[in-house]
């Protein structure tokens, strides 16, 4: 009940700062819908819409292990984060992703989960929680 | 009487000169070209291609993006590259022939190796000629050209999309670029034959530019003209103000001649093909309404639809081609990622008419097309092939290269009229 409170809460707290507050506390069970349209918004212009990524440019996130990890903490840091995240030694693509701290926790535990069901290896067990991503937004570095 | 048998000598010869051309494909090598061209693939299934250059004798030099270049020879005449040998390493994207030599440059660096007459593959070790230029992965392509007077052109892109905080983000807040340009996005002149050069060595010629990824001479003017790439992700900066369709219809890419001191209105400002006017990018306060200040920087003389990226130019020096393309200048773009989510565009090789001053005469049309061998494409990944490189051949044909899946076509006028 404390999580569906929080949940609530900060859905509405998210949908308030972009003045949409009733699509967020109308929207329909289960954060997919939401997910799929924030996921077009904000990533597929870099990722495309099918996550294929471009070629040399911007890396897929169809079966990445970021999107397929079990734990979803190195996903949200990457999305809270961007490239950063990944050290500039190990960065194999030209282009480096912004960070997208402006989403609010909900949002981001939106996206996230409609990028792991849609374009992980094996879909994962549970969706990611706006807590979650508060506590990796709290938590400085890699997590 | 006297001009008779001059004309017949010349109808005797045309078909002779027509049967020097090699055979083509079938189907042009998937590609579709306008009525009496036809193409081939002269090779297919390399690395991916970046820019070409074709020597005196029809070898072909074409540089790769991640390893080194493919020296290609067609020794039989059918127009197929029957020795086919990659040297040298480094990646990168600029390649070109100047005498005896051939210089290319890696994403830091400019290079050339000399060339012994008949020589395909150069059998000394190459002299780097500019040194240590900013390589920040994004933009580092170095595209090169020589001018008139003899010196050696390099750009220097900006890894940068509009210089925003945090850039490519929403709500990105434009930067003073002061600082920035000091270094990068612009060109910067060389002496072509000293070795080791530096950034500071060179002559800051032009600035205020995102990413030039091509430069040629007119050989009519003695001229430089460059094709810059416009910037991304409008609507992901300021969704408020810039719709999906937005994103993808703007801004140009655009072609400029290049100028000293030239300033190209980057980042601050961009190009809109339909307005015909040149606007304030979001990150220093623009809506998609507010033009920039008039007559602060020089309206392109060519724009192209958005995102499509022209990555060569090259002129047209032949006799091959009809009347039309002589002195004009073809351009490769490599296709869209940018228009996301909407489909893709612009894979294809484009005509630009050039006047009797080597001047653009206005406008474009595309030359080569259907390289991704589908009618609507949502990702590059699902193109057949992506043009990067054009170049013109000694007998004018004119040679393409794929950044995808390592073809090279060379197109034909037969005049066939089928």
């Amino acid at each position: 009940m404390r999580l569906i409170a929080v949940i609530l809460l900060v859905g509405l707290l998210g949908g308030c700062a972009k003045h949409e507050p009733a699509r967020t506390a109308t929207a329909p069970a289960g954060p997919a819908p939401d997910g799929e349209k924030l996921f077009m918004l904000n990533c597929a212009t870099c990722h495309m819409a099918d996550g294929s990524g471009v070629p040399f440019l911007q890396p897929p996130v169809k079966g990445s292990a970021w999107i397929s990890s079990a734990d979803p903490q190195p996903l949200l840091s990457l999305i809270l984060r961007g490239s950063a995240v990944l050290g500039e030694g190990s960065q194999a693509f030209d282009n480096d992703m912004a960070p997208q701290a402006h989403l609010s926790d909900a949002e981001i535990a939106a996206l996230a989960t409609y990028a792991r069901q849609r374009f992980s290896v094996a879909p994962p067990a549970r969706p990611v929680t706006p807590a979650e991503v508060a506590v990796t937004r709290n938590r400085p570095g890699l997590p | 009487m006297k001009t008779l048998p001059l004309i017949a000598i010349f109808l005797l010869a045309l078909p002779l000169a027509r049967a020097a051309l090699p055979v083509p494909d079938a189907d042009n090598g998937g590609i579709t070209l306008p009525p009496g061209f036809r193409a081939l693939v002269v090779a297919d299934k390399l690395k991916p291609l970046r820019q070409v250059a074709v020597a005196p004798n029809g070898d072909l030099y074409a540089k790769t993006r991640e390893g080194g270049i493919y020296a290609l020879r067609d020794t039989d005449g059918d127009g197929r590259a029957d020795v086919i040998k990659e040297f040298g390493n480094g990646g990168g994207t600029g390649i070109a022939l100047r005498g005896e030599w051939l210089y290319h440059s890696s994403n830091n660096a400019i290079y050339r190796y000399k060339l012994a007459p008949g020589e395909l593959v150069p059998a000394g070790n190459p002299e780097r000629i500019v040194k240590d230029l900013p390589d920040r992965r994004q933009h580092a392509a170095k595209a090169f050209a020589f001018g008139a007077d003899g010196r050696l052109y390099v750009e220097v892109g900006s890894p940068s999309n509009a210089l925003g905080q945090p850039d490519r983000a929403r709500g990105a807040i434009g930067q003073d670029p002061t600082e920035f340009l000091k270094t990068h996005g612009g060109y910067w002149s060389f002496a072509a034959d000293q070795p080791d050069q530096t950034q500071a060595d060179g002559r800051h010629f032009s600035t205020g530019h995102r990413h030039s990824t091509t430069i040629a001479l007119n050989p009519a003017n003695g001229r430089l003209f460059i094709a810059i790439h416009g910037r991304d992700q409008l609507s992901t900066v300021a969704p408020q103000f810039f719709s999906d369709d937005d994103n993808a219809e703007l801004p140009a890419e655009v072609l400029h001649e290049l100028t000293e001191g030239a300033n190209f209105g980057w980042p601050t400002t961009y190009w809109d093909p339909h307005k015909h006017q040149r606007m304030l990018n979001p990150e220093y306060g623009g809506d998609g309404r507010k033009a920039a200040p008039a007559g602060k920087f020089p309206d392109p003389l060519v724009a192209f639809p958005a995102h499509w990226s022209p990555m060569q130019l090259a002129f047209y020096t032949g006799t091959q081609f009809p009347e039309k393309y002589r002195g004009g200048a073809f351009l490769a773009f490599q296709g869209s990622w940018n228009r996301a989510p909407r489909p893709q565009k612009g894979y294809n090789v484009v005509f630009i008419p050039f006047n009797a001053s080597g001047l653009p005469a206005g406008g474009y049309e595309v030359f080569a097309d259907n390289f991704t061998g589908k009618a609507e494409l949502a990702s590059p990944n699902d193109a057949a092939h992506r043009p990067h490189g054009v170049a013109v051949g000694p007998d004018g044909s004119l040679y393409v290269t794929d950044a995808l899946h390592g073809r090279i076509w060379r197109i034909l006028h037969t005049g066939e009229t089928k």
